[in-house]
């Protein structure tokens, strides 16, 4: 039992080396060449790494156990129910709850609430971003099971975006872009996935890799064009 | 009085993380109750999984909060103080490359391209191709924060550029490339990065860190598509020439 528990600590610290070990090296470098950090702000980064660490193992372990299954469970008796319309509905509230429960989104959401100074307040731009999602999950779920080629919903949805940003206030252009990047993080990506095999797998007959794929990089189109109606209606 | 901040921070987050999750708790109950219809067992460790989730995000986010976060800042204000603020372009290079190459997600991602590609794009190849793309990514962001240069001026050519590459890329790579865009902006880049860019925008004279703090994240999601899109195109050239 005591073997076990110095192996898993050993191992613990191999994961945080190889993970976080990259950051802490490159701070401790800016500390010795050109940045002379406050002491306390040094043991509070080292302190945050190992929770960082702790927690990301523990939520990807509890991801793996809970949610992914559930993923695949959802995804595959969708398709029996033979209803598109339940599909596509599943499809929205899927998507937003999962958005609303990604850390990365919340990071990223917190951050501009407090760089606006609460003007662009956080849980409004998490929900504008989950309905982001939602939308757009359900979008390609209609294009998995109509069969239409991926190149033509990215264009239309990057020809979309193209134009609103001519229309959204300087401000919000930066961060909407920004949205559709995070939104695709370690809870999102493996459910998105996992619905998707799961709806394909039953399906059946279309090439696995390009159709369960390609759910992400359309989903995450819909967070900047609606944070970008946010900034619009803001306004 | 630091401890009680500690721990009403921590209830505060504790709530806020419960709640996040409250509609995908809402969404297995109904599923289980009409659908799924799991035994106890299962039940039992699909719980436990979603208090592990729980648990893991609250603490992962609040270290975010007291470590990642400020720090980062704190990194970003002092270049953005100094005379020599273009040094953070280097370092944000340095770290851009680091982070992708220590981020596991990006390793699955290589696994799957080289079984894509049957082999020919080596996982080695794609990892150190999108270590530089993000690396790169990382300092045209940090040099957009110093000088000044919008967004829009950057990221809409690119994205063109994406789409010109993705016609000659073909379906099968165009959606993986697409997809990895979405990993490479982990959390490391999200939380660290990105907090060193808001916190040089911040202490930067004629920088407003709304307008250009933000976007590290978004260019930084671009370039894999443009790795991965580019190593397509070699393949299927190769592809071409054995016919």
């Amino acid at each position: 039992m005591k073997l076990k528990i110095i192996n898993y600590i050993k191992d613990f610290f191999l994961d945080l080396l190889k993970t976080v070990g990259p950051i802490i090296a490159i701070v401790f470098l800016l500390h010795f060449t050109f940045i002379k950090f406050p002491p306390q702000v040094l043991l509070k980064f080292l302190l945050a790494s190992f929770m960082i660490l702790l927690g990301l193992k523990l939520f990807l372990k509890g991801i793996k156990i809970s949610l992914l299954p559930i993923g695949e469970k959802i995804g595959s008796e969708l398709p029996k129910k033979k209803s598109i319309s339940l599909i596509l509905v599943m499809g929205f509230i899927l998507g937003f709850s999962v958005t609303v429960a990604e850390p990365d989104v919340r990071v990223l959401s917190s951050q501009i609430d407090l760089v606006s100074n609460g003007a662009i307040n956080k849980n409004i731009f998490i929900v504008f971003i989950g309905i982001g999602i939602g939308v757009f999950l359900l979008i390609s779920f209609l294009r998995l099971l109509l069969n239409i080629p991926i190149i033509y919903f990215l264009f239309a949805g990057y020809l979309i975006i193209l134009v609103l940003s001519f229309f959204t206030p300087k401000q919000f252009i930066a961060v909407s872009f920004d949205a559709g990047g995070v939104t695709t993080g370690p809870i999102t990506v493996p459910i998105i996935m996992s619905l998707g095999l799961g709806i394909v797998s039953v399906l059946g007959g279309k090439t696995r890799l390009a159709d369960g794929f390609g759910l992400i990089g359309i989903a995450s189109i819909g967070p900047v064009i609606t944070v970008m109606l946010l900034g619009i209606i803001s306004k | 009085m630091s401890e009680i901040i500690f721990i009403t921070d921590l209830l505060e987050l504790l709530l806020e993380v419960f709640i996040a999750l409250v509609p995908l708790i809402i969404i297995f109950i109904i599923y289980q109750i009409f659908i799924f219809k799991l035994n106890k067992h299962e039940v039992l460790n699909i719980i436990k999984g979603f208090f592990m989730t729980f648990s893991g995000i609250t603490l992962f986010l609040y270290g975010v909060k007291i470590g990642f976060v400020p720090t980062g800042k704190y990194i970003g204000e002092v270049f953005g103080n100094s005379s020599n603020n273009w040094v953070l372009i280097l370092i944000g290079f340095i770290l851009g490359f680091a982070v992708t190459l220590a981020e596991p997600a990006i390793r699955v991602l290589c696994n799957e391209i080289e079984n894509a590609s049957s082999g020919y794009i080596k996982e080695k190849v794609i990892l150190f191709t999108l270590a530089f793309g993000v690396a790169s990514s990382v300092a045209i962001s940090m040099a957009k924060t110093i000088y000044g240069l919008p967004l829009s001026l950057i990221l809409i050519p690119g994205y063109a550029i994406t789409f010109v590459l993705a016609i000659f890329a073909g379906k099968d790579f165009t959606a993986i490339a697409f997809d990895s865009g979405g990993v490479a902006t982990g959390p490391m880049v999200v939380t660290f990065i990105m907090s060193i860019s808001i916190g040089l925008a911040s202490s930067l004279e004629f920088r407003d860190p709304i307008i250009h703090g933000f976007g590290l994240v978004s260019l930084v999601a671009l370039s894999p598509i443009i790795s991965v899109l580019v190593l397509g195109i070699f393949y299927r050239l190769k592809e071409q020439r054995k016919k």
